[in-house]
């Protein structure tokens, strides 16, 4: 039953240890090379002056992504910035990222990575920006669908790439997407952002 | 009793009957769930000083009287409990702190009582700059 949130909305999300301190805030969420979790984050300062921390924060030393902060224990989970440095910071690469299925469909590009809150950081799905064929609906709403990550999918140069019948997994309702993000069973989850 | 009904109360050295000042606020330390201090604004010069609660004799309806002013070592931060913001460990909001009810002979805290649930004082882990964090369910 953890929440659904939009890796975008964590920036400036609160880093608060159990202690009730807040110690950072999350600037950037960085992802794995296969996009399929959160490995970790980049830190920037509390407060309007403050600049980007050296520290970031690795996924492991997280006790909880939660709805208003990231939970960890103590300050000592901060962690040295080159940990992550090798992984994918969200605006680098998977952001604009182009979704693509095997058989060459053009399902549209990433505006957004929707990730599982709570203690697993699990990527489960795309916000996408829809290629025309996708788009349907009153014009102003179209543009917007979602897409599950599903199981297999293939990161080919700046392509994400989903097995061909993903396409009948794509939609632009928040709460279809969540029963599909969650193998059609229909766990109950949180809203979604 | 009160947290809120101990602000502003007259505090009295128990040798010499000399008043220190007034309550401004209690402190909370979570990890034994008492009160841990006790905050008196007073004097020529209306600064703030931090009591043990060992320090004190008693807490009376009228006076709160003292055994000893020496400062604790170490001062602890101020963190107000009273309009804390509530998060429970997986980091979601749930309201703000309203109240604490405490024993006033012993110091034991009894229940925190904030805008969305009362939370018994082994659920609490940690108050500071930020939130009280609470354990929830």
């Amino acid at each position: 039953m953890d929440e659904l949130m939009a890796a975008r909305s964590l920036t400036t999300r609160p880093v608060v240890t159990l202690a009730g301190d807040a110690v950072a805030q999350v600037k950037d969420t960085v992802f794995d090379t296969a996009a399929s979790r959160i490995t970790g984050f980049a830190l920037s300062g509390r407060g309007l002056l403050s600049g980007p921390l050296q520290d970031g924060l690795p996924w492991t030393a997280v006790y909880s992504l939660g709805h208003d902060a990231v939970m960890i224990r103590d300050r000592r989970a901060l962690a040295s910035t080159a940990v992550l440095a090798r992984e994918e910071p969200l605006r680098g690469r998977v952001l604009g990222a182009r979704v693509l299925t095997e058989t060459g469909t053009d399902i549209g590009r990433v505006l957004d990575v929707v990730v599982e809150g709570g203690t697993s950081g699990r990527v489960v799905g795309f916000r996408v920006a829809a290629a025309k064929q996708f788009a349907t609906g009153p014009k102003r709403h179209r543009r917007r669908v979602y897409v599950p990550r599903g199981e297999s999918l293939t990161v080919q140069g700046r392509a994400l790439v989903l097995p061909a019948d993903a396409v009948h997994r794509v939609t632009d309702d928040p709460t279809a997407f969540a029963a599909l993000a969650d193998g059609g069973a229909g766990r109950r989850k949180g809203p979604l952002p | 009793m009160l947290f809120s009904q101990v602000r502003g109360r007259p505090v009295v050295a128990s040798a010499g009957a000399a008043q220190l000042g007034v309550v401004t606020s209690l402190t909370v330390d979570t990890a034994s769930g008492r009160v841990g201090h006790v905050r008196v604004r007073g004097g020529r010069l209306r600064r703030e000083t931090v009591l043990a609660w060992d320090a004190l004799e008693s807490l009376g309806p009228d006076v709160v009287l003292v055994r000893s002013t020496a400062a604790p070592e170490p001062v602890p931060p101020r963190h107000d409990i009273l309009g804390s913001r509530v998060l429970t460990e997986a980091g979601n909001e749930r309201g703000t702190v309203l109240d604490v009810v405490f024993e006033p002979r012993t110091g034991r805290i009894l229940t925190v009582v904030t805008t969305l649930d009362e939370w018994p004082p082994d659920r609490l882990l940690g108050l500071g700059d930020h939130a009280l964090v609470v354990r929830a369910g």
